[in-house]
């Protein structure tokens, strides 16, 4: 059985939303998670607020969940958007997702603001959610982990729908200069699926979805993956690691700023840790096998 | 063996090996034969949720798992719990259940939810996302002595000292015991909000919940 080791999140890093980022911005909320104007407004501001070296958009995890049809609780001025009522109970109508228009909506929004904070000259982060993640908005969870146990083939079905939203999304992000994405899925991490169910969901999706999503993004796009998704890829003998010396120590959002180009894959740190430094200058980029 | 165990056995087997129609059908026959529901649900049901729990603090089984065999309890439940003399039910203390307002991350509480059931606490579910005043109103509303809050969020983790605060202000902090956990909370958290205990996981909360009621 595969060893993957879980990584816990921290939470001294990167909160997002609060009313301390939100506080004399002038912006009426929720509206302001709505428009690409104001999302941009507010990215900087957490940025700031942060002491990040990038913009980090959108604010939640739930821009893919609604563009499929999900109903969402867009909050206000001290926690984000988030969500409401589910709207799917068995996971065989999750096979009926409608495709995501990128052109209206949210999610379109969201790309725009990408957009807007590229020409400003900010490096952006596009945070996009994998299929626990996206899933949890739509289905309770327990129909999900039931499936997963009980109907494994259904659910495998169901993560490379999602998986190819997923992957145009990306390459739709990339129309807007979007460079850097991030990948998380840490509702499916191992603490909650166990190792045995946490190697299946690698060897069903994880592993071919970024394989492909490899292939089709462009080559100055760098992937930072959560180090859930490292660990299960390591643990499972599907990845490995490969130091890579940067100029100098530096702050990781600013190693993976200096990534972009050289390597698909980042993966030793979350990205909401904002202050860990590599402090002996080595980068781990890592390498799909 | 006699039929009742071996039953009651089938019970607690099925609930372990998450075998939901199984766990149902048991306990169909097990009522056919005219044996007592209360002892199916005890000595079938509770005690293969209970070595589900045992499994869960050895690692062996995870969330999911434990999702997976309440899903045959209660499978078993449905079955017999209408056929329980009404006084069965009346000894239990009650608590109130829920994720704070502004989070909808609920794995855990549910989790939480279950064990505490199994272990004879008549839990009240708010779900996600829950107002704080609603954790206040039906402690109050249904007498219960517990509030159980959990968090996976440090946004949203202030409201459950705002929640202890609406006790103070409607006169019920003594009355009410104030349990709470998730991933950002600690015990320094609980002391620093003044709740009356943190747990770290599903089978801790059970323990901590019966020694804050003094229930041996």
């Amino acid at each position: 059985m595969a060893e993957i080791k879980d990584f816990n999140c921290t939470y001294d890093n990167s909160v997002g939303i609060s009313k301390e980022v939100t506080a004399g911005l002038s912006l009426t909320f929720p509206d302001a998670y709505m428009h690409a104007d104001t999302m941009a407004v507010l990215a900087k501001a957490l940025k700031a607020h942060d002491g990040a070296d990038f913009c980090g958009l959108p604010f939640c995890h739930t821009v893919e969940a609604e563009a499929m049809g999900g109903s969402i609780n867009f909050g206000n001025d001290k926690a984000g958007p988030r969500a409401k009522e589910y709207i799917y109970t068995s996971p065989e109508e999750l096979l009926e997702l409608p495709e995501i228009d990128f052109t209206k909506g949210r999610v379109y929004e969201t790309l725009l603001a990408c957009q807007i904070l590229k020409k400003q000259g900010e490096q952006v982060v596009l945070e996009v959610s994998g299929p626990f993640t996206i899933l949890n908005v739509l289905i309770d969870a327990r129909h999900v982990f039931k499936a997963v146990r009980k109907k494994p083939e259904l659910m495998k079905e169901v993560f490379w729908k999602l998986g190819k939203e997923l992957q145009r999304y990306v390459k739709e992000a990339e129309k807007y200069g979007v460079e850097m994405i991030s990948y998380a899925d840490s509702s499916g991490g191992v603490n909650i699926l166990g190792p045995k169910t946490a190697e299946q969901v690698v060897s069903d999706f994880t592993y071919e979805f970024l394989k492909e999503l490899e292939e089709a993004a462009g080559e100055g796009t760098l992937i930072l993956l959560c180090p859930k998704t490292t660990f299960a890829l390591l643990g499972t003998g599907k990845a490995e690691l490969k130091e890579i010396e940067l100029p100098g120590p530096m702050r990781y959002g600013e190693a993976c700023i200096y990534m972009k180009g050289r390597i698909h894959f980042a993966g030793q740190m979350c990205i909401k840790n904002i202050n860990y430094r590599l402090e002996n200058g080595r980068f781990k980029a890592l390498v799909l096998k | 063996m006699s039929v009742k165990e071996e039953l009651l056995k089938r019970l607690s087997d099925g609930v372990v090996n998450m075998e939901e129609d199984d766990v149902a059908e048991a306990a169909q026959e097990y009522l056919e034969a005219g044996y007592p529901a209360f002892d199916g649900i005890m000595k079938g049901l509770i005690d293969g949720m209970n070595r589900a729990g045992q499994l869960y603090e050895e690692e062996e089984y995870f969330v999911t798992d434990v999702l997976l065999c309440s899903d045959a309890m209660y499978a078993g439940l449905d079955v017999l719990r209408p056929c329980l003399p009404d006084e069965e039910d009346k000894a239990k203390r009650k608590g109130v259940i829920g994720v704070v307002e502004g989070d909808t991350h609920d794995i855990g509480k549910n989790l939480v939810k279950i064990m505490m059931e199994t272990a004879g606490f008549d839990m009240i579910d708010l779900g996600r996302d829950v107002p704080l005043q609603k954790f206040v109103d039906t402690a109050r509303e249904e007498g219960a002595e517990l509030i159980c809050m959990s968090t996976l969020m440090t946004t949203t983790m202030g409201g459950m000292e705002t929640v202890i605060h609406l006790l103070e202000e409607n006169g019920l902090r003594d009355k009410v015991k104030v349990m709470i956990g998730g991933g950002p909370i600690s015990q320094r958290y609980a002391d620093k909000i003044g709740a009356d205990g943190y747990s770290q996981n599903a089978v801790e909360a059970v323990k901590l919940a019966k020694r804050l009621l003094d229930i041996a």
